[in-house]
Order: structure tokens, then sequence, then C-alpha cells
């Protein structure tokens, strides 16, 4: 079966055809860098995506504290984390990078300060 | 107050201008901030997908405002915040307004202008309607999600599929808004196509090209908007108006270059990029004043923000040493297909870095070319969404006579 993809990873947004036969990819058409191939794989497997979101911080000048995951989970996932993430506060100060939760909804990814605060 | 080089402006442009104005010898380095931190709009783009070529990471917006400013604080940049710079003159004098000096002039011996653009509103696009609350540009409401911690609106309806607005409907959809729709009245969206896939398809968010929003309804708040399918002159099309039940309309319409102080300072300002008219070396047609990112033309990146940052910073401090005010310079023109062009002239001073972007959308194989240098670059297609970015060497260019002109063709196969 023919497949179709954007690639996400950098700006320029490839577009890729892809057919999957008995385990082996074929490109049918458009560019596919190294890069472009992991994405492409990884989507026919599991599509993953960094989250961004916020979380509430007091004693700090603004509300909101960005946070990330500090790597990408699976895409399913992001609703249930996200209901994880909006129960948080913490107390400022933070660093930036500090892990503001640690295995979050049991994925082994951790939620990260993206910014000092 | 003196300064070598005074920057305006402390976004990802200024900051990036000032490091390097520093890291080039310059001593006094000032960035005028009007807000109460450094980092410009990077702040509340809380996303990833910063930084790919610049850090070679994949980083947020806080992140990468943090590193610049670290490296700034680093290298002994001073800047002052709630602090705006109210009038710039020719000769170089800036004045500015804040609550520990009151009105003051900084003269400085070079300036780096980085101000950035504004989001065009409801009243550049005149939209039909009644007044309700509810109605907001895109970054604004980004503003309040991600730093205040409001959410705008429940139900919401976008228009325009610029990046800000792709970004938004994720980001709504996160926090638990229903976005109803992206409505673009170009055939075409107006965002990277990446924001399309990762921010639109991956949520289940509706695009809808070819249509725009003709009415909007509501007394106190937005009670919904009355969309229409467009022709190809973007006039609604009769018969296929549909009232979309909504509490928040977001505008996503486009970003103009801030350039009124420019303005004051006579700088030419160009209608193609409609920021000032620059050189290679990132100098406006005024001697000793500089502009870096948004404010010179609207990108797509903030890594081109930064690299257009590096130059300016560069050039502002070498300025600032021996004033050069090298007058020599041949015009870079938009030949066919091409819309959008930067800079708009060559000073035989440096490596040239071009930014484009196609006049139309060409879905074909098309051939750029660069007249006199003989230069050919094949591409999958042109599209006006995605600039182009070319860099030729200064060896390459030393022996161009007459003006260069950069135009898109299409090509077979």
């Amino acid at each position: 079966m023919i497949k179709h993809f954007t690639c996400v990873i950098c700006p320029i947004g490839c577009e890729i055809d892809v057919e999957e036969n008995e385990g082996k990819l074929i490109l049918l058409n458009g560019n596919m860098c190294a890069r472009g191939k992991e994405f492409v794989i990884q989507e026919l497997k599991e599509p993953i995506r960094v989250l961004t979101t916020t979380v509430r911080i007091k004693g700090a000048e603004f509300n909101m504290l960005p946070v990330r995951t500090d790597k990408p989970i699976p895409k399913r996932l992001i609703p249930i984390i996200m209901e994880d993430i909006a129960k948080i506060e913490v107390n400022a100060p933070i660093k930036m990078y500090k892990v503001i939760v640690k295995n979050i909804a049991g994925t082994r990814v951790n939620i990260i300060a993206t910014r000092s605060m | 107050m003196k300064a070598d080089v005074t920057v305006i402006g402390g976004g990802p442009g200024g900051l990036v201008s000032a490091l390097f104005a520093k890291r080039n010898g310059a001593k006094k380095v000032l960035i005028l901030e009007r807000e109460d931190e450094l980092g410009g709009i990077l702040k509340q783009c809380i996303h990833n997908g910063f930084g790919l070529e610049l850090f070679k990471k994949d980083l947020t917006g806080p992140e990468y405002a943090e590193r610049l400013i670290d490296d700034i604080n680093k290298v002994g940049v001073d800047y002052m915040l709630d602090t705006m710079a109210i009038h710039l003159s020719n000769d170089r004098t800036i004045t500015a307004v804040n609550s520990k000096y009151g009105v003051f002039n900084i003269e400085s011996k070079s300036i780096v202008l980085a101000m950035g653009c504004r989001e065009r509103a409801r009243g550049n696009i005149v939209i039909p309607g009644t007044r309700p609350a509810g109605i907001y540009t895109a970054g604004v409401a980004q503003r309040f999600i991600n730093i205040d911690g409001y959410l705008p609106g429940k139900e919401v309806v976008i228009l325009g599929s610029g990046d800000i607005g792709l970004i938004m409907a994720r980001r709504l959809t996160l926090e638990g808004a229903k976005v109803k729709g992206v409505y673009e009245i170009m055939d075409h969206p107006g965002g990277l196509k990446r924001n399309i896939v990762q921010c639109l398809n991956d949520f289940d968010i509706p695009l809808y090209l070819s249509h725009t929003v003709i009415e909007i309804k509501g007394k106190d708040r937005v009670t919904g908007v009355v969309v229409a399918k467009v022709d190809s002159k973007m006039q609604p099309i009769e018969g296929t108006e549909e009232f979309i039940k909504c509490d928040t309309l977001l505008l996503s319409v486009g970003l103009i270059p801030e350039n009124e102080l420019s303005k004051e300072a006579n700088i030419e300002i160009s209608s193609n990029t409609k920021g000032p008219v620059m050189t290679e070396t990132m100098e406006t047609t005024v001697p000793g004043i500089f502009s870096s990112g948004n404010v010179s033309v609207v990108f797509d990146l903030v890594d081109y923000v930064a690299e257009t940052g590096v130059i300016a910073g560069k050039n502002a401090a070498e300025f600032a040493k021996e004033k050069n005010e090298n007058k020599k310079f041949i015009n870079i023109l938009p030949g066919k297909n091409v819309g959008i062009l930067f800079p708009h002239r060559y000073s035989y001073r440096d490596d040239l870095i071009l930014f484009l972007r196609a006049g139309k959308w060409i879905e074909k194989p098309v051939s750029i070319k660069i007249k006199p240098l003989n230069m050919k670059m094949r591409r999958f297609y042109a599209r006006p969404n995605e600039m182009i970015r070319i860099k030729i060497l200064q060896d390459k260019l030393l022996s161009a006579k007459g003006d260069i002109t950069v135009s898109i063709k299409e090509v077979e196969g």
C-alpha cells in the first residue's frame, strides 16, 4: 500500500510517498534524507512528537512556566499527558531544564522546564 | 548618554546583533527593550522547531531566547528594560523614555534596528459586522495562554493559515478548546507545511482553502461568524455563506515590519519588503544605521533572523570603529516570478545572502536564475509561503557589474 507522508523534522517539509513491501521500505516519490527516512519508519510504527505546553508557577513574574517532554512521546498519549500536566503547579525559582515531572504517565519521558523563572 | 552600538529591540534579531557587535570589538553595546525582559516574541513561542540551523538543536522559543540572553550576559552587553525608543534621527541620536531617566538621548556611533514586526489585525482586513469581545490576533491569544495562563475562548474559528494561527490551533486544542476550522482566503496555505501536518492534521482540525470570514456576529461576545467560499479574485461567492457558531475568532493574517522609527530617521523603506532598503551588510540608506530580523523583512525562521543579526552586529561594530561610508553599490532586483527579495543592494563588502519568496505558486520543477552571475539552481517547486535562502560568496560577486536580477523559471522534467 502506498503511504504519503510530510516530514516534520525540518522546515523544508518534504513530501514522501513510500510503499512498504515485506518489511522493506521503498521510496516512490519525493526527497528523503537520512532523518526523513527515520521519520517515515517511526511514523509507520508509532507516530511520536515532542509535546510542548505550560504549567502553573507561583512566585514568578508570570503565571505560566513553559515546559516540554525531554524526548518525543507517542502521539496517542498526548491527551492523557496533558491531563496529568494540568494538575501541576510549581514554585519559583526554577532553572531551565529542571525536571518538573519524572516518568510522565509511565512513558519514561520527563517533563522539563524550557526557561528559568 | 553615549554608546558605540545601540540596538533598538531585545528580541532574537536584537540579541544576536548585540552579541556580534560585542564579539567584533564594539566597546559599549546597549540594547533598548520596551518590555520588562529580553527575548521578544520567542518567550511566548513555547513550541519546538527553533534553532536547527544556528544551534543544531531542536529548541523551543524560550530555550532559544535564554541561550542568547546567557551569551550576551557573558560578553558584557548592557541593556535597559522597560525602555521605549520614541525618536530616531539620521545623525544616530535616539530619544528614549523610561521611569529611571525620564526622556533622554543616546548618541551612538552606530545603531541596529531590531524592532521586529506586528500582526495585522481586523482593521487591516476590514471584516464587517459587530464589535464584540472575543476577536484576537493569534499572537495575542498565544500570549494569553502561554504566559498569562488564560484560555481566550472555548469554540474557536481561525482566519488565516499563517504559522502563528496553525500553532495556535494546536495549542488551543491541547488546552481543551474546540477549533472548528482554519479558513484561508488563498487557494494555498500561508504557513509552513510541517505546521499543517503537526498542528492541524495531527488533531483533525479542518483547513478550508479559498474561504474567508465575511461577517462577525454577536453583541457583547462573539456568537459566530459567517464564512463563504471565494472566487479566483478572492471575492465571496453568493450562496456559499455558512454560519459557524463560535465564541472566539483568531486572526492570523500576516505581519508588518514595525518601521515608524526608521521613517523618522528618513531611512528609505522598500515597497517590496516593507522594511528599510538594505545592503548585504544590513546597512540601511542612512550611514551607520543597520537593521536586523523581522523589522527588515518578515522571515519564516528565527534562524534567518539570527543570521541577519550576526551580519548587522558585525558591521555596526566596524562602523563604530572606522565609520566606513561606502557609497558604491549595485541594485538587486526581483525578476520574473519573484515576490519578496532581500536585501536590495550589493556593496561589494561581504558574501551575499539572498532571501526570496516566489511571486506565485509553481508546483513544478523550477530554476532560480541569478543574472549576471550565470547561477542557476533547481528546485522541485516554488511556493510563496516558503522563503528561499541562497548564499553567494563575495569572490563570485566582485566582478559583477550592473544590477543583479533574480528570477524563477519553470523547467521541464
